[in-house]
């Protein structure tokens, strides 16, 4: 039935008349921000287009301040369990041991085997979600997460809160590098990648916006000087 | 300087004359004797509107057969300028003969007030009035030929007038040709509109470029605020014309 | 979704004197735009910005069968089962079909116009699954089976206490409250069970790329990405104009939706899907179908006058100026698409004929195709298809103009080219006016014309048209008198 439909579809739009005219004419794409690549001013153009959509944006000098930055945050929102992603920027800073330290469970990718209970501590248990970032987007404050098994897709949206920690290094202007580096390099596509802007929000109700519809109320972003 | 043929449209023909009056009047003041060519009677748009083509292309082909060779042809409704420069060119694209007589003409074509800004190069053709106008942007004459400077620099040089800010200038009046008989609650809705921001504005005149708004809001101040007047640009310059 | 395109003029007249309607459009549709213009001006270049779109998607539908080659093979390669679709019913007996193999007895869907289209919902429910629309003011129009009042907020307009009271009913809201927060934490409470539960998840998308085969979502609330984590199957239906070539378009159009929309310089959540989870990967469907809808769509393409609708990216700028949505409100278009890009679609979809009120009441004021970003001139559609509709057009199913309308304009036609008749007409149409004149006006006249009466007068006829009196005025300019 598909390939039928396939073939009638294709045939009906390729013998459609008045095609071939010639390609329009595509006007040289300009750039959608307009500042340059000096590091600090990314990370503070960063913080202000963060901030603009109601996200909260910290800044650390290495991973002692962050954990201390960590242990601040999951006290003032009575955090007691929380999933940590395996990706290149958490899975060295080895957070599960620091966080039993302070009377946190921090689990991790590893500590599953099952997506059945992977779904149920993040549905069920989990009071937030760290995760690093592949990259974070200057000109409109976006995080973006790469999926895969160390980046699994609901640790940044069931939990009520999510964390997200970057070195400075990561920061770039624009969606340029991230396209280069995720869909046009020779490495593999990810099933999926995330752009992130803000806390989940919606003003469907008379028009009244609240954080927090169906994915995180609270997005918290700790840009590291470094790891 | 090029001889000026009027375009007079078919609803100032009928209904508004004293509009065609004024603008031969105005021209006649800044040194433009216009000629008038008794054939001539409508662009087509109302057929064209409403999805009659061929009856459309018809009309069209006289009107290029009344104009075809005038040099400048100015008309007092942004509407009627927009079918000709436009419409005409999709209306007549199987007939290239047509099609490339319309094209010529187009250029050549002009509302009034772009006429009398951008040809004539005249911001103030001498009229004072004291008191407040705002002036309402015909959909036609601000999205179909981009049109909104020159009637504004008109009003503006006019010794003693105040040209005041009024809400939603641009937003339709509600007229759309049929529309305004066939959609009446819509229309109504909107002209309804159009009339309470005139009388927020403040203004003690409402001025306009297009006899079809000019109708429905006349039409509708007449029924609710009687004592309120919207009127076309030529005859408001024409009428405060100083002696 | 049930179809009451021919209930235009009864709904327009409701719609006209509810007040949460009117409250509504009263600041909506303005928000929505002075938002869009803001952001746009915050660009370094908005002119470029909005040209690059336009090219991209003329570009997108002039190569639109090779791209959506292209985009097959991407997405085949990178593990997607990718599905061709005729019209509605073919998709969805194949969803159906696919839920009911797989055992599937909950499905959870994020807002997507396109299964409106399709009555989705209404075929999966008829085979006995549950179907839970996710985005919250899709979730507020299924449990009250009303249609979308805007396609960005389908239920902005309705009252708190309707919502209230119907969470109560079928959402599991103890507290009573009137507090729109409160309610929408009641949802997300309802709702998190389904996302938990739900073995199928149904999205549609915004932009899909050739050159890798991904489907891209963009929201804000977050449950079009619980639709792609949670359950085992994902089902995204792409209307096959969706396509772009490149990556980089995609952005690019992505940025100019977001920006059209909502003013908004990219939505909380985009989600990039190219292929269903790989192996080892903890969440993420298991499989991921997409299925290409054509459902009206390549007859439009087979038409050089109407393939440009299919440049429409949903953004819904339009709505955002158009004067008679302004006052009208998305219920009278009757279907899933409303304001002037559902003038432009329904009628393709669903036949000039029996939508002709969507295409008749537009006063061409070319608002909506100064905003559109993606190049389409909607007022050029609206009249052509008011031209098909008054000849007679077999392909869009228009039924030709009622002999009455015909000879009325035969008739206009002969009396413009021969001046005679034209003399004699406006001496016609004075008498048969000034009939009904009084003080030098008329307030009101049966016949075509009645509607406009009911508000507004007209002036008297004059008895002597420009013609009449041009001798006159030619007289006085020769004289060098002020005429």
């Amino acid at each position: 039935m598909s390939a039928d439909a396939r073939e009638w579809i294709l045939s009906r739009l390729r013998s459609a008349p008045g095609r071939g005219q010639g390609l329009p004419q595509r006007p040289p794409l300009p750039p959608l921000s307009a500042f340059g690549s000096e590091r600090a001013l990314l990370v503070d153009t960063f913080r202000q287009k963060l901030e603009g959509v109601k996200g909260e944006f910290h800044q650390v000098e290495d991973r002692r301040a962050l954990c201390a930055k960590l242990e601040e945050l999951f006290k003032a929102n009575g955090v007691r369990r929380a999933v940590a992603a395996a990706d290149s920027v958490l899975a060295p800073l080895d957070l599960a041991r620091w966080a039993a330290g302070i009377g946190v469970e921090l689990r991790t990718p590893a500590d599953f085997t099952d997506p059945a209970a992977f779904k149920e501590a993040l549905f069920r248990e989990a009071d937030a979600g760290l995760t690093g970032a592949n990259f974070l987007m200057a000109s409109t404050g976006t995080l973006v997460l790469a999926h895969d098994r160390g980046q699994a897709r609901l640790i940044s949206l069931a939990p009520i809160l999510h964390i997200a920690v970057a070195p400075a290094d990561r920061v770039v202007a624009d969606y340029e590098p991230v396209v280069a580096a995720l869909y046009e390099s020779s490495g593999s596509i990810p099933s999926q990648t995330t752009f992130i802007t803000g806390p989940s929000s919606t003003a469907d109700i008379q028009a009244t916006p609240f954080t927090g519809m169906h994915g995180p109320r609270r997005l918290v972003v700790i840009v590291a000087a470094r790891l | 300087m090029k001889k000026v043929s009027l375009f007079i449209p078919c609803i100032v023909d009928l209904l508004l004359p004293e509009i065609g009056e004024a603008t031969v009047r105005l021209l006649s003041r800044l040194g433009v004797r216009p000629v008038y060519h008794a054939d001539q009677t409508c662009c087509g748009q109302f057929s064209f509107n409403a999805g009659f083509r061929r009856e459309a292309a018809r009309m069209a082909v006289h009107f290029l057969e009344v104009f075809g060779d005038d040099e400048v042809v100015v008309c007092p409704s942004g509407s009627c300028v927009n079918m000709v420069r436009n419409r005409y060119l999709e209306l007549l694209e199987d007939e290239p003969r047509w099609l490339d007589r319309a094209r010529k003409l187009a250029p050549r074509v002009y509302e009034l007030t772009e006429f009398l800004v951008g040809v004539l190069k005249v911001e103030d053709v001498g009229a004072a009035f004291s008191g407040k106008v705002a002036y309402h942007e015909s959909c036609s004459l601000l999205n179909g030929l981009g049109v909104s400077e020159q009637p504004k620099k008109l009003l503006r040089a006019v010794r003693g007038a105040e040209l005041v800010p009024m809400r939603d200038a641009d937003v339709c009046c509600g007229f759309g040709g049929e529309f305004s008989s066939r959609y009446p609650e819509i229309s109504e809705a909107l002209v309804a509109a159009k009339a309470a921001r005139f009388l927020e504005s403040g203004a003690d005149v409402l001025v306009l470029c297009e006899p079809g708004c000019l109708t429905n809001i006349s039409g509708y101040l007449s029924r609710h605020h009687p004592d309120r007047k919207a009127l076309h640009m030529a005859e408001f310059l024409a009428r405060n014309l100083a002696s | 979704m049930d179809i009451k395109t021919d209930r235009f003029r009864e709904t327009v007249r409701k719609e006209l004197v509810n007040p949460e309607t009117q409250k509504f459009l009263g600041f909506f549709p303005l928000v929505l735009s002075a938002m869009r213009s803001a952001t746009l001006a915050g660009l370094p270049d908005s002119e470029a910005a909005l040209a690059s779109a336009a090219a991209i998607r003329a570009e997108a539908v002039e190569r639109l069968p090779e791209l959506l080659e292209e985009f097959e093979r991407n997405a085949t390669a990178a593990g997607a089962r990718v599905v061709w679709a005729r019209d509605s019913e073919e998709a969805n007996r194949y969803i159906c079909d696919l839920a009911r193999e797989k055992k599937v007895a909950c499905v959870t869907k994020g807002k997507s116009m396109v299964t409106e289209e399709m009555g989705l919902r209404e075929e999966l429910e008829k085979a006995g699954i549950e179907v839970w629309e996710t985005d919250l003011g899709e979730f507020i129009t299924q449990l009250l089976d009303l249609p979308p009042f805007h396609i960005i907020g389908p239920a902005i307009n309705v009252p708190v206490e309707t919502i209230r009271d119907i969470f109560h009913e079928k959402a599991g809201l103890e507290e009573p409250t009137n507090d729109p927060v409160q309610l929408g934490y009641a949802a997300r409470k309802f709702l998190r069970e389904k996302f938990y539960r739900a073995e199928m998840g149904v999205t549609g998308v915004n932009i899909a790329v050739a050159s890798t085969g991904t489907v891209i979502n963009v929201e804000n609330e977050g449950n079009i990405r619980h639709c792609k984590s949670g359950p085992r199957i994902q089902v995204s239906v792409l209307s096959l104009e969706k396509v772009v070539p490149t990556m980089r378009d995609a952005f690019h159009m992505l940025r100019v939706l977001c920006m059209c929309a909502t003013g908004q310089s990219l939505g909380t959540y985009a989600s990039f899907d190219t292929g269903p989870r790989k192996a080892g990967e903890l969440d993420g469907p298991e499989e991921l179908h997409i299925v290409l809808l054509d459902n009206g769509r390549s007859a439009a393409y087979r038409n050089p006058k109407t393939r440009d609708a299919l440049k429409c990216i949903r953004c819904a700028a339009c709505l955002s100026v158009c004067p008679v949505y302004g006052k009208i409100g998305g219920y009278p278009y009757g279907w899933a698409y409303s304001g002037p890009m559902g003038q432009v679609v329904n009628p393709l979809l669903l036949g000039l004929d029996r939508t002709e009120d969507l295409y008749g009441a537009c006063t061409l004021c070319q608002r909506c195709k100064a905003a559109c970003p993606a190049g389409i001139d909607h007022p050029r559609m609206i009249l052509y298809y008011r031209s098909r509709q008054a000849e007679g057009d077999s392909e869009l199913k228009g039924k030709g103009a009622p002999w009455s309308g015909k000879a009325l304009h035969r008739f206009y036609s002969a009396a413009v080219r021969n001046p005679a008749l034209w003399k004699a007409m406006a001496k016609g149409l004075r008498w048969a006016a000034n009939r009904y004149e009084k003080d030098g006006k008329i307030s009101k006249a049966p016949g075509p014309a009645e509607g406009w009466f009911r508000s507004r007068d007209l002036p008297r006829f004059p008895d002597r048209t420009f013609h009449d009196r041009w001798k006159e005025i030619e007289k006085t300019l020769e004289r060098g008198e002020k005429p």
